[in-house]
């Protein structure tokens, strides 16, 4: 418990510190962007491949069940997919943008 | 001056003055006098200039006994839109054919121009799938319009008159992120792809970049697709009426 809380005082200190670091080289925000992209366009693309995964797999269950609702089933998967997929993309675009 | 591929760079070596007067007849005043077309424009025209051509040779081929090549595709294009279609839409599919297989032939070309060196994908430039957005977009409000006349008032209105105060604002900005997502899609996609083919070919430039080619190319097919498929199902809701 004791080690626990030395660990947690170290960070809040850390994070207190950053800034002061930060202040040298320039604005604070321009040096956390690149990483807040990258975590944001990580956890948006596999967020976005669970979904895409879930839809695809129950999409091939229900060929396999009735292989004669194929045509339907294709335009709605690929609608699905479309839509999940532009999520990913949502985020894509708005680190393009803005992050430099 | 912009980085200008070898056709912008012929026709803005030969165009540069009447576009610059027909632009300031409009009051738009472009960023580079010199060069007021952009590669996007350019590769419009020729894909424009590409499916005018391939229409008159398909029209000019027409023939029952011996169907050429040329007539065999255009066949085959139009029995695919059309089966997409009368399976979106339904009943009385045939007046937006022409359209909808414009729009999807256009894409598809723009799309898959971006795999050719020497010429660029005009839809990674975010104006055009804004362009075939907006136009999307009046296309089938127009339609709407069209079939159900004033009655089309009540698609917005919702179920019970009295949720209609909060389900106008609702269905408005819903129909205008139609347009944002039809472009943002299009765009984002041609992008990514082009730009995830140029980070591999700038690491490991023999061999590596070309699995990632093909997953464009059926990225750049699929996303024609499910434009066309997106803007027939917006035409099937907006003219559908309602028992």
């Amino acid at each position: 418990m004791r080690t626990l809380q030395y660990i947690f005082m170290t960070l809040s200190a850390l994070l207190l510190a950053t800034p002061a670091f930060a202040q040298g080289s320039g604005d604070a925000a321009s040096i956390y962007a690149p990483l807040a992209a990258g975590i944001g366009m990580g956890i948006a693309s596999g967020l976005c491949g669970i979904g895409q995964g879930k839809a695809i797999a129950s999409s091939s269950e229900a060929v396999a069940r009735n292989p004669g609702a194929r045509p339907a089933i294709f335009l709605f998967l690929m609608l699905g997919l479309a839509f999940i997929e532009s999520l990913a993309l949502f985020t894509f675009v708005i680190i393009y943008l803005f992050v430099k | 001056m912009p980085t200008q591929l070898l056709f912008t760079r012929i026709l803005n070596a030969h165009f540069a003055a009447p576009v610059d007067a027909l632009l300031r007849t409009l009051h738009v005043h472009p960023t580079y006098p010199e060069a007021p077309m952009t590669n996007a424009f350019a590769m419009e025209l020729l894909v424009f200039c590409g499916l005018l051509l391939y229409f008159v040779v398909v029209r000019l081929s027409l023939q029952v006994e011996k169907p050429t090549t040329v007539q065999n595709f255009a066949e085959m294009t139009h029995e695919f839109v059309s089966g997409q279609a009368e399976s979106i839409i339904g009943h009385g599919y045939q007046r937006f054919l022409s359209y909808l297989t414009v729009l999807g032939m256009f894409i598809l070309l723009s799309n898959l121009m971006g795999l050719v060196p020497g010429l660029a994908s005009p839809t990674a430039d975010a104006v055009v799938p804004l362009g075939f957005a907006i136009l999307t977009f009046l296309y089938y409000h127009y339609h709407g319009v069209r079939v159900n006349g004033w009655r089309y008032v009540k698609q917005f209105l919702g179920p019970v008159w009295w949720l209609a105060w909060l389900l106008l604002p609702i269905e408005i900005i819903s129909h205008l992120a139609r347009m944002l997502s039809l472009t943002v899609r299009l765009y984002a996609n041609m992008l990514a792809g082009g730009l995830v083919t140029l980070a591999f070919f700038s690491l490991i430039p023999v061999f590596v970049p070309i699995p990632f080619m093909i997953l464009h190319l059926l990225v750049a097919l699929v996303q024609a697709f499910v434009f066309m498929a997106l803007a027939m199902s917006y035409l099937s809701l907006s003219t559908s009426h309602d028992h």
